[in-house]
C-alpha cells in the first residue's frame, strides 16, 4: 500500500509526545534548579546577614558602625520572637521579574543572640548596620540597627548630633535635610515631622503610636524599628537583663566568699524583681531605681561590674 | 472475523523506540543526579564556611557578653568567678542561645599535664555549653582569665592567660 506524503506515522506520533515531555521536563527542571539555586543563595545571605553584624556590635566601644550593599533591591525580613531569650529570624527575598514582586524568602537565620532592631520588612540595595551598648545599668547586650530609609534629625540635643556625625553614616542627616524620601526625626514639636521624640519623658510618637525607652540605644531602637519588632526585642532584653541580675546575684556570693564583699545583692535582687514586672510601656520607671543602683557599684571597691 | 495483519517491521521499529526513550530518560535522570550531588557538595561547602565564619566572629562576641566578660573596658578578658557559675548549672538556661555547638575555657598558664573539670581542686577547664555533637571543629582564641582578689585589705584583678574554644558541626559527607 502506497504512503500518503502528509501521512503522520507511528514513529512520528510517537517522537512528538516524547520530545515534547523531555522538553517539558527540561524546562520544569531548570525552573526548579534556578529556584533552588535562588533560595539556596537567599539563605546564605540570610546567614551571612547575621555573621556581618558580629564585628559591628559596639563590644567596649560606645557604638559602631557599618554596611551591606546589594547588587539588587533586596528585601530583608526579621521577625522577632519573644519566649524567654528569644530571637530574631532573618530571611531574605529578591525582586522576581515575573508574577508577585518579591520571590518567596529563603529559609530562615535564627539569631537568639543578637538583639536587631528594623521594620519587619525592610527593603533597598544598601543597608546601614550600627550598634550601641545598652546598660541598665549593667550591660544586657549590644542593640543593633538595620537601616535603609533615609533619616534627618532635626533640633537633636547636642551628645545625639555628636554622636551620629562621629559614625557618619549616609542616610542620616542632621538639620539640613536634603535626602529624598527621608524619614524627619524631630526633638521639639513641629508640623511635618514623621517620628517625635521626647528625651525628658523618654517617649517616640511615631505613625500615631507611642512607644516608651530608657537610656540612648533604646531611643535609636524605637526610631529605626517598628512598634512590634522593637516590643518584642525590648521584652528579650529585659528578661536577659534579669539573667544578667541573677548572675551577679551568685557572683556577689562567691566574692563574699573570698572576703570580697558587695554590698549590692539586695539592690540586684529588687532589681531583677523590678525588672520582671517591667514591660516595654513603663521603661521610664526604671530610671530612679537604675541610677541608684550605677551610683552604690561605682562606690563599691569590689564592684560587680 | 477482523483478520489482524501484524508488521514485524513496526513492531521492531516500536521496540526500539521504547528502548531509546528508556535509555533516554535513564541518561537524564544520571545528568541530573550527577548536577544534584554537585550542587550538594556546594551547599555544604557552603554550610561548612558559613559554620567556620560564625564561629571565627563569634569568639570575640562570646568573650565580650556581659554573662562572660570581666570589665566593661577591657575586650577579651572573661571572668572567672562568671565562669564558674556559667559552667554549672545556671547555663541550662542558655541552652539555644550560642550560636556554635560548644564553648569551652581552658586555664593555660600555669601549665598543666590532665584537664580536670571545673568546679574542682586545681581544675582548669571549665565547660560552658556542649550540644552533645560529636563530629565538630574547634576553633580557639587566647583570653585574659581574671577575678577581683582581696589580700590584706587591698583589692587587685588577679588575671591568667586562658583560651576560650568554640566548636562547630562538620557536615558529614
Amino acid at each position: 500500500m502506497k504512503k500518503k506524503s502528509g501521512q503522520f506515522n507511528f514513529g512520528w506520533l510517537f517522537a512528538i509526545i516524547v520530545g515534547g515531555a523531555i522538553l517539558f521536563f527540561a524546562i520544569y527542571g531548570a525552573m526548579k534548579t534556578g529556584d533552588t539555586q535562588r533560595y539556596q543563595s537567599d539563605t546564605q545571605v540570610a546567614r551571612s546577614i547575621s555573621i556581618l553584624t558580629d564585628p559591628l556590635q559596639a563590644g567596649f566601644s560606645q557604638g559602631s558602625y557599618g554596611s551591606i550593599h546589594f547588587r539588587e533591591i533586596t528585601r530583608i525580613n526579621n521577625l522577632c520572637y519573644d519566649n524567654g531569650f528569644g530571637r530574631n529570624d532573618l530571611s531574605v527575598s529578591t525582586r522576581s521579574d515575573i508574577g508577585q514582586e518579591w520571590n518567596m524568602p529563603g529559609s530562615e537565620a535564627s539569631v537568639h543572640n543578637k538583639y536587631i532592631f528594623s521594620p519587619e520588612n525592610i527593603q533597598g540595595k544598601d543597608f546601614y548596620v550600627f550598634s550601641k551598648p545598652l546598660e541598665l545599668p549593667y550591660k544586657i547586650a549590644d542593640l543593633v540597627f538595620l537601616i535603609s530609609d533615609n533619616y534627618c534629625f532635626t533640633e537633636a540635643p547636642e551628645d545625639i548630633v555628636s554622636e551620629l556625625s562621629a559614625f557618619n553614616i549616609p542616610n542620616i542627616q542632621i538639620n539640613n535635610c536634603t535626602l529624598p524620601n527621608q524619614t524627619k526625626v524631630c526633638f521639639v514639636y513641629k508640623t511635618g515631622c514623621d517620628i517625635l521624640v521626647n528625651t525628658n519623658d523618654g517617649k517616640i510618637i511615631k505613625k500615631q503610636e507611642e512607644l516608651y525607652f530608657q537610656g540612648r540605644a533604646l531611643m535609636y531602637a524605637g526610631i529605626f524599628s517598628d512598634k512590634r519588632n522593637y516590643i518584642c526585642n525590648t521584652k528579650r532584653l529585659l528578661y536577659r537583663g534579669q539573667t544578667i541580675a541573677e548572675e551577679l546575684i551568685k557572683k556577689s556570693d562567691i566574692m563574699s566568699s573570698r572576703g570580697c564583699q558587695s554590698s549590692l545583692k539586695q539592690d540586684l535582687v529588687s532589681w531583677k524583681l523590678t525588672l520582671n514586672n517591667t514591660s516595654p510601656d513603663n521603661l521610664a520607671d526604671l530610671h530612679n531605681q537604675l541610677v541608684e543602683i550605677e551610683n552604690k557599684n561605682e562606690k563599691e571597691q569590689c564592684s560587680l561590674w | 472475523m477482523v483478520k489482524l495483519i501484524h508488521s514485524k517491521k513496526g513492531d521492531m521499529q516500536i521496540q526500539q523506540m521504547a528502548f531509546m526513550i528508556v535509555a533516554v530518560f535513564i541518561f537524564f535522570g544520571l545528568v541530573g543526579l550527577f548536577f544534584l550531588n554537585i550542587q550538594m557538595r556546594k551547599l555544604n561547602t557552603n554550610a561548612d564556611n558559613l559554620q567556620t565564619e560564625q564561629a571565627i566572629s563569634s569568639l570575640q562576641v562570646i568573650a565580650d557578653m556581659p554573662e562572660l566578660s570581666f570589665s566593661r573596658t577591657e575586650t577579651m578578658t572573661i571572668d572567672e568567678d562568671k565562669l564558674l557559675i556559667m559552667s554549672g548549672n545556671f547555663s541550662d538556661k542558655y541552652k539555644d542561645f550560642w550560636p556554635v555547638a560548644s564553648v569551652k575555657v581552658y586555664k593555660i598558664y600555669p601549665g598543666f599535664s590532665e584537664t580536670i573539670k571545673c568546679p574542682a581542686q586545681n581544675c582548669n577547664y571549665y565547660e560552658i555549653y556542649d550540644n552533645g555533637q560529636k563530629n565538630y571543629k574547634e576553633y580557639s582564641t587566647f583570653i585574659s582569665l581574671c577575678s577581683k582578689q582581696r589580700e590584706s585589705n587591698s583589692i587587685f584583678d588577679k588575671c591568667n592567660i586562658g583560651k576560650l574554644v568554640v566548636g562547630v558541626k562538620i557536615y558529614e559527607e
